[in-house]
């Protein structure tokens, strides 16, 4: 008899608070390996403490979460070899240069060395075209510069779960597109994918659920037709979904607001 | 002053207003006797050695005007420039002001006066020590009111001394590395000052002999021609009495001083889009630096090493922090030679035993404790990676052993040259190696208690607890080592018959009091180390507050 898999990421009941805040109250969701989930929400909606809570950088006020099946807080080790998380401004080291800041990454995460490691590395850094910033420190770097070598410290080791925040913020077009063709192949091979975005076309073309967020619960999951039912209407875009389901004015009687033009 | 400038200041003033009302209680209430037990300790106590000095020792009140404007001169220069190199070209507030229509010389006024308040405090100094001459020497009202004036002379002065500094830094260093490159610049020649300083002290307070102050004034001559001591050749006019001294060197002084600060706001003008980087660097080559790289390195991947290997490469590369370590490391060398030449009465081994004792204390709270925050937000990447917050406390340790291993390094090569002999020079060599290992894992320790992970300054990047717990595990881990040291050689002598002191009978039974005791001390200097980094682990362990936010 097969043991059934446990899902890849998965939150239950998820709550933090920051003293009388509540940043995330009660969040619960699952993604399962080769899936591309998207978490949608406005600014402060508790998207990236969710996100930090499920890497183990935030510690839960309530609730479990898990990665691989292995609790983020008590079996820490195993889920943080199991999965990479990048922050919207990634984590890096300003006086390494990016072939040695993917060279301590990978020492951190025991990958063995060799002309594997080494072949990987160049070929993720000719991928995000940083191969010829050949000794510049990543202090120097612009911001999509960083971030890309963030997404590479991250593809090197080849985690089992992605969390991403914004990862293609900042980045010119044709990264963007490297970085969602990744996504796809990656998801294709089995690898469970978290996207936090801002950016609706991204999470309408990669996502095959999506969560929306805001005021720190899920105010909806599902797939793009089962949000369209949700929200009672069968040919909204995302962008339409997204606004009705975290409410606030419509834009026009802010833009009224705004020029102080009266309304009608 | 334009009313433009007045509007800037009203703004910073109103920031000021806010962070202080923002401020927590306890911090404040902490401030404000921090800065009165301050005022209170080097106001008096330059007030009482101004005039201590001037009333009994009448011949030195010139030299000692003189010196003291030199003296507090360099101090305001050193201690005042990282305040100097802000106000003036740092600050979004300031890019801001650059982009709105506003005349450089407004800016330049409206900066000047934040720019001058660290060198305001040493001034405070400066003017109680002057005032003490005069008190001593019984002199009227128009010596203070020109020393009030002269003092405001030296801070626009010295102000303007910065300002000229940095822009001429400006010229050849490009902004992103300039601050740092001055600060280090200020760090290395403050350190040899404060060296050239105490060997000059050091020549004139002889152990055993009474103090010569014809030393030190002696040694005040032979600056008494730089500009910074005009003021106090002013002063020193007024109390002898000479009216023409007194109005020249008060013209020559101001003068000077305007000349000065008439060349800052001219230069602050044509340097402060370069100061806040917004016209590049001076030369491309700057810019974009071809490093050797090295392809990965062969062995085990370990993440301790990696992370060793990443500090040294941050250490080599990151000029702040150089600016930082150098002149820590420039004092631990020197003294390491100063003091190895015994004075007369004090034994050679004991004196190197101190030595060692003292550079590992001194290495380790200047160099260890800011290891672990000074990761930054990169400490995310560890806290994210399969690896214990004791692994990484551990690695920290390996990179800055040898920083804190050569002054005692130095210190047992010296006692090689024959002094305390083979067995002497092997025990020294062995707890200075104890010492280093205990010392470095505490500092790491002090600085994983309270890491401040949102500082950009190493020398603020450990908070209160961490520093206070690092420097008391130090002095007890020092007394215990140190004190187990010389229990075990007097065990050791007692065994041998060698009488140590004439209280004790050098017998077996000494010998075994004198061992027990002294292994109970060493468990007890382990337990100090261990105890603190199972504290700094757990602390680590439970740090979110500080990280969480960066």
């Amino acid at each position: 008899m097969s043991q059934t898999q446990p899902p890849a990421v998965e939150a239950r009941d998820l709550v933090k608070r920051y003293g009388a805040t509540l940043a995330v109250g009660g969040v619960s969701f699952s993604v399962e390996s080769g899936e591309i989930f998207g978490f949608l929400g406005a600014n402060g909606a508790g998207k990236t403490t969710t996100l930090r809570m499920l890497c183990g950088l935030v510690t839960p006020s309530a609730g479990r979460a898990m990665v691989c099946g292995y609790d983020v807080v008590t079996q820490a080790m195993e889920a943080k070899a199991a999965l990479g998380y990048l922050d919207e401004e990634p984590f890096v080291h300003p006086f390494l240069t990016g072939r040695e800041f993917l060279d301590y990454i990978a020492d951190l995460y025991r990958m063995p060395r060799g002309s594997e490691r080494r072949e990987r590395m160049e070929k993720l850094l000719g991928a995000f075209e940083l191969a010829d910033r050949h000794g510049e420190l990543i202090g120097t770097y612009s911001h999509g510069m960083k971030q890309k070598i963030g997404l590479a410290s991250l593809l090197i080791r080849e985690p089992r779960v992605l969390l991403l925040d914004e990862p293609t913020n900042g980045l010119d077009p044709r990264s963007a597109r490297l970085v969602k063709d990744v996504l796809e192949e990656l998801a294709a091979r089995g690898v469970a994918i978290l996207l936090s975005t801002h950016i609706l076309e991204v999470a309408e073309a990669l996502c095959r659920r999506i969560a929306i967020m805001d005021r720190g619960r899920i105010v909806a999951t599902g797939s793009m037709e089962q949000l369209r039912a949700a929200a009672g209407t069968a040919q909204a875009s995302l962008e339409d979904l997204f606004l009705r389901l975290t409410g606030g004015p419509e834009s026009k009687d802010l833009v009224d607001r705004l020029l102080d033009r009266p309304r009608p | 002053m334009t009313p433009v400038a007045g509007v800037i200041l009203r703004a910073e003033m109103r920031a000021w207003r806010n962070r202080l009302l923002k401020a927590e209680p306890l911090r404040l209430a902490a401030l404000v006797v921090l800065l009165l037990l301050g005022g209170m300790l080097f106001g008096g106590g330059a007030l009482g050695a101004g005039i201590g000095l001037s009333a009994f020792v009448p011949a030195a009140r010139g030299p000692a005007l003189e010196g003291s404007f030199v003296g507090l001169g360099v101090l305001m220069l050193l201690f005042g420039f990282p305040t100097v190199i802000s106000s003036y070209f740092a600050g979004r507030d300031l890019m801001q002001l650059v982009i709105a229509p506003i005349a450089r010389s407004d800016i330049f006024v409206a900066r000047t006066t934040t720019a001058i308040s660290a060198n305001l405090l040493v001034a405070g100094v400066l003017l109680a020590f002057v005032a003490g001459v005069g008190i001593g020497s019984r002199t009227g009202p128009v010596y203070y009111a020109l020393a009030l004036a002269m003092v405001a002379v030296q801070l626009v002065a010295v102000t303007a001394f910065q300002l000229l500094l940095m822009a001429a830094i400006l010229r050849f260093v490009p902004a992103r590395l300039a601050r740092d490159v001055s600060v280090a610049l200020v760090g290395v020649g403050g350190a040899l000052v404060y060296l050239a300083w105490n060997l000059s002290v050091r020549q004139t307070l002889v152990p055993g002999h009474r103090p010569d102050p014809s030393k030190l004034i002696s040694a005040v001559r032979g600056f008494e021609w730089v500009p910074t001591a005009w003021p106090g050749h002013t002063m020193g006019a007024v109390l002898a009495g000479d009216v023409g001294g007194t109005l020249g060197w008060t013209a020559l002084t101001t003068v000077a001083a305007l000349a000065l600060a008439g060349a800052g706001a001219l230069l602050y003008e044509r340097t402060l889009l370069a100061g806040l980087g917004l016209l590049g660097g001076p030369s491309a080559g700057w810019r974009r630096t071809r490093r050797v790289e090295r392809g990965p390195r062969g062995g085990i991947s370990s993440p301790a090493l990696a992370i060793a290997w990443k500090d040294f490469l941050s250490y080599r590369r990151d000029l702040k922090r150089i600016s930082r370590v150098l002149p820590a490391l420039i004092f631990l060398v020197a003294y390491t030679f100063v003091l190895a030449r015994p004075t007369s009465g004090i034994d050679p081994f004991w004196n190197d035993v101190m030595i060692v004792t003292f550079a590992s204390t001194l290495a380790a709270l200047a160099i260890a404790t800011p290891a672990i925050p000074s990761e930054r937000r990169a400490y995310q990447l560890l806290r994210m990676a399969p690896i214990t917050e004791g692994q990484v406390m551990a690695a920290k340790v390996l990179p800055i052993l040898p920083l804190c291993l050569l002054p005692m390094a130095i210190a047992v090569a010296l006692a090689t040259t024959g002094r305390v002999g083979l067995a002497g020079t092997l025990g020294l060599s062995g707890l200075a190696l104890w010492l280093a290992v205990g010392a470095t894992a505490i500092g790491v320790s002090g600085g994983a208690i309270d890491p401040r992970f949102e500082s950009t300054d190493d020398r603020r990047a450990v908070g209160v607890a961490g520093s206070l717990a690092a420097a008391l595990g130090l002095i007890g881990f020092a007394i215990c080592s140190v004190g187990a040291f010389a229990l075990f050689r007097l065990g050791s002598d007692s065994l041998r018959g060698v009488v140590e002191f004439s209280f004790l009978p050098a017998t077996p039974g000494t010998s075994l009091a004198a061992t027990v005791i002294a292994v109970c001390l060493t468990a007890g200097a382990a337990a100090i180390v261990i105890g603190l980094f199972v504290v700094g682990r757990n602390r680590l362990r439970a740090v979110e507050g500080s990280i969480g936010s960066v």
